[in-house]
């Protein structure tokens, strides 16, 4: 099989015999996109005619990665497809396979993986706040952030052991069972971000004038776009669609809790940090709530199977990560060795869209506008 | 005769006849305290924003960090000088120099004291903005030689910023000296000969708010708080500092530049604020006036107070967007500060 | 695992799930070759399709005019069962849920026809698959490779390619 090595290039960023375009490379190595993305713009003056961005230098092959190892062996790559809801993903394949094998969880392990991973949210979100703000010129709200971040970090490190990339779920429950002084940090916590440091962020930043004159009406995603683009998340539900996985394919115990699904109608910036301040607020609450209603038993079941072999056939499952919709599509043919493995990852579908949401915006916008999509972009690459 | 404002002696009055060693006492002592001006300066804003930051800042070299500049200078002193190969030789070389040699002389008309001044020119206040001028084309040499996009586009953006808000800073400046000129004059005794006070000298300025007792800033505060703003924007410094934002231009017109040359430029910009600080001190905060204290201290007093305001203003902000900073700049502090001079004369006129 | 949703409080939702489905599944089963319905609670999706891959074009016009959201667009590689390369297309409604999966089969070196016209998800997807399985799909505006370098000669995810058994061995 031949391919092109010079391959053709893209023709909406041909400069169409305009001499006043010139081309303008962002990345991949620049102190604010957001990983390494690389965002080729073509440009007039100060005006973006068309984006193109160029991804995968993050590519690991972790797809093909788990063609060549077991279920239970690929566990810790799931963590480091987005690092930042690791413990997201890393449940999500654990609750994919238990789905497929009927594997039955017990009822803590379910609480305690609830709480995990609306902490992890809670940490994603505030990574973004203190790093899109980093962006805009607002130094000062990062390390509050990690401040907060790194209490989460330490809270979740006390009973995982790990910090940012986990390995806390297996299939049927979770590893390390959690104590009281977990629950009472957890706690705290909690306290501390619900009545002191989400008002201070609304206030000091939310409100600041520089800020909204930064952000309002900036990078607007319509609905159509999202539609088109398979946006979903933050992005999505800034545009009105009161779409979060939790509410319409409820999994683990998510139907147990009450909670809101923030959403907004503008679609812009602002809309998408209102709305994840908002849902940091809703993570705060469920932890709240399944903080009160731990229950005891064991955390992995009776009798744990040895060996994982789904049986033949293609399944699909879906969580809402920080970022958006995450789908686990697995095609099995009863061996313990998945013949596929894809990751639908959020970041992929909202980072595609950024053509449309780029066209004829100005420059200074864009890191404003790359910031706020929250994209991370190890989960495109995979 | 007695009780009359007398002006300072200055050094030139000191050594009067003998010109080098004016020169060299002057240069010794102004290139000696903007040393030890960037040093102390460098060393609070990394305290401030530290402190703003919930983290502590330098600790480890003297007693809290103090000499952390120091040995950052030694660092910066020992790098390579790296020198990009396709770029303007003359010009590359040269910016540095045309950027930071104006502000050295700004520092020489200032009035510390009652009795503290280096150099008394009739037109000092003008002199202080003409030099501080000259700078932007250092800084337009500098973004042009560097031979890179990013660095020429950070170029283009402060020097329209800076000529741009120059306008509001002279204006508000300029009421200041219709209000000097306006006012009952206030005759000061020069060597016996005996003139009226001169708006346009920041000495007299200092000496008529002496003399009556309060500051300009009660009376301008619209002025005051015009100048202060543009003052920030000015030196390119949050929230106004898109030329150097790190985010969106690497580091902007300096990008190609490194080691010594890169902290010529750092100097420059700490430099550049105490002059802004220093006339704001002196055109509505009363200079070296106050009470009990020796002159110095007060006048060095306000100028740290009001950087330190600056300071604090880096580290809280976010950046305006450029076409923000400019639409600020023309539509609200220009109108604004014409507005105020207007108001300003014909009050005045009624008075 | 959690027992699934109480079943009384979705029932009227299910019912107009049931209903909508029914419709856009008859009239996509009618352009399909082969379609099922698929137990959510098992598998994760409500209906599966073998369709020809001519027909995906009007199939997906059906699930674009009913407001269907593409999630993902993948391929798996059966040149060594059945000789063809299996696109796999996944439509949800945001709505209400309603996932539907279409298959279809694509011969090696057989090109397939883009979608893009009408999602724009598909063009960063089908140029994942034209990296990691090498199926060029014809009418697509951008086909070139999208996560492995622009000079690659190799299609990843393809079974014959980066088989543990052909690394290298330590001699």
């Amino acid at each position: 099989m031949s391919t092109e090595p010079n391959p053709e290039p893209n023709p909406a960023m041909a400069p169409d015999g305009d001499p006043e375009v010139y081309y303008l490379n962002m990345g991949p190595q620049h102190p604010s996109m957001h990983g390494v993305l690389r965002l080729v713009l073509k440009m007039r003056g100060e005006e973006i005619l068309e984006a193109e961005p160029v991804i995968g230098y993050a590519h690991r092959a972790h797809e093909k990665m788990a063609e060549n190892r077991n279920y239970l062996m690929f566990l810790p790559n799931t963590s480091r497809v987005d690092y930042l809801s690791g413990m997201i993903y890393n449940i999500a394949y654990c609750q994919a396979i238990e789905k497929i094998m009927d594997i039955e969880v017990p009822e803590r392990a379910e609480y305690i993986r609830i709480i995990a991973c609306e902490l992890n949210r809670i940490s994603s979100h505030l990574l973004w706040f203190g790093t899109f703000l980093l962006d805009l010129g607002g130094i000062t709200p990062f390390l509050y952030c990690f401040d907060d971040r790194e209490e989460i970090l330490d809270i979740l490190d006390s009973v995982t052991g790990s910090r940012l990339t986990y390995s806390y779920g297996r299939f049927g429950g979770v590893t390390m069972d959690v104590d009281s002084a977990f629950v009472a940090r957890t706690r705290a916590f909690l306290a501390r971000m619900r009545d002191e440091r989400l008002p201070k962020y609304r206030r000091l930043v939310g409100d600041n004038v520089i800020f909204r004159e930064r952000c309002e009406g900036v990078g607007v995603i319509t609905r159509d776009v999202a539609f088109r683009y398979g946006v979903t998340g933050p992005c999505l539900r800034s545009t009105g669609v009161a779409y979060d996985v939790r509410r319409a394919e409820p999994y683990s115990i998510y139907d147990r809790f009450e909670f809101k699904i923030p959403t907004r109608v503008e679609g812009d910036t602002m809309a998408r940090f209102d709305l994840r301040i908002e849902e940091m607020e809703e993570s705060c609450k469920i932890v709240e709530q399944a903080v009160d209603g731990l229950p005891e038993g064991p955390i992995m079941p009776a009798k744990p199977k040895k060996r994982y072999r789904p049986p033949a056939g293609e399944y699909y499952f879906a969580v809402e990560s920080a970022r958006g919709h995450f789908g686990t599509y697995i095609i099995s043919d009863g061996t313990d060795v998945p013949v596929k493995l894809k990751l639908r990852t959020p970041s992929f579908s909202n980072l595609s869209s950024m053509p449309d949401v780029l066209r004829n915006t100005m420059v200074a916008d864009t890191i404003a506008i790359v910031g706020s999509i929250d994209v991370v972009m190890p989960e495109i690459d995979r | 005769m007695s009780n009359l404002p007398t002006a300072p002696e200055t050094l030139a009055d000191y050594v009067s006849g003998n010109l080098w060693l004016f020169f060299a006492i002057a240069t010794a002592a102004i290139m000696g305290y903007l040393t030890l001006n960037a040093l102390f300066l460098i060393w609070l804003e990394r305290k401030i924003s530290a402190h703003i930051q919930r983290r502590l800042g330098p600790m480890e070299v003297g007693w809290h960090g103090v000499l952390q500049t120091v040995a950052d200078m030694l660092k910066l002193l020992s790098k390579q000088l790296v020198t990009p190969r396709a770029i303007d030789k003359p010009l590359y070389h040269l910016a540095p120099v045309v950027v930071f040699a104006p502000v050295i002389a700004s520092v020489a008309m200032f009035p510390f004291a009652e009795d503290l001044v280096i150099l008394d020119i009739e037109l000092s206040l003008a002199y202080v903005f003409v030099f501080g001028g000259i700078g932007i084309i250092g800084i337009f040499m500098a973004g042009w030689g560097s031979n890179n996009k990013y660095a020429l586009l950070g170029a283009m953006r402060s020097v329209a910023q800076n000529i741009s808000y120059e306008i509001p800073l002279i204006l508000s400046a300029l009421s200041v000296v219709l209000l000097v000129s306006g006012l009952e004059p206030v005759i000061i005794n020069d060597n016996d000969q005996l003139r009226p006070a001169s708006g346009i000298s920041l000495i007299d300025i200092a000496i008529v708010q002496d003399a009556k007792g309060w500051w300009f800033v009660l009376v301008q505060p619209v002025a005051a708080l015009i100048y202060f703003i543009a003052a920030v924007a000015e030196t390119n410094r949050a929230p106004f500092d898109i030329p150097e934002a790190e985010s969106e231009l690497v580091a902007g017109f300096h990008t190609e530049y490194s080691g010594m040359r890169f902290a010529m430029f750092f100097f420059a910009e700490y430099t550049n604020m105490i002059i802004v600080s220093m006339v704001a001190t002196v055109l509505f905060f009363g200079g070296w006036s106050g009470p009990l204290l020796p002159g110095p201290v007060w006048f060095f007093g306000k100028t740290y107070l009001l950087i330190g305001g600056m300071m604090w203003f880096r580290w809280t902000f976010p950046r305006l967007r450029f076409d923000q900073l400019m639409s600020f700049c023309w539509t609200v502090l220009i109108p604004l500060s014409i507005v105020n001079l207007l108001v300003t004369a014909l009050v005045l006129e009624l008075l | 695992m959690s027992k699934p949703r109480a079943e009384a409080e979705h029932d009227s939702d299910e019912h107009e799930t049931e209903k909508m489905s029914r419709i856009l599944g008859s009239s996509v089963a009618e352009l399909a070759e082969s379609s099922e319905h698929a137990d959510y609670a098992k598998y994760g999706y409500h209906h599966v399709y073998l369709a020809n891959i001519e027909s995906i074009p009007e199939i997906t016009r059906h699930f674009f005019d009913a407001g269907y959201l593409l999630e993902m667009v993948t391929c798996q590689d059966r040149r060594d069962d059945a000789g063809t390369m299996r696109l796999v297309y996944t439509f949800n409604h945001l709505a209400h849920l309603d996932r539907h999966l279409v298959h279809a089969d694509v011969a090696a070196d057989a090109e397939a026809p883009s979608i893009t016209s009408l999602y724009q998800a598909a063009d960063w997807f089908e140029r994942e698959v034209y990296d990691m399985y090498g199926v060029r799909f014809s009418g697509h505006p951008n086909l070139k490779r999208i996560l492995l370098p622009e000079d690659a000669d190799f299609y990843a995810l393809r079974k014959d390619f980066g088989r543990i058994e052909d690394a290298p061995q330590e001699s």
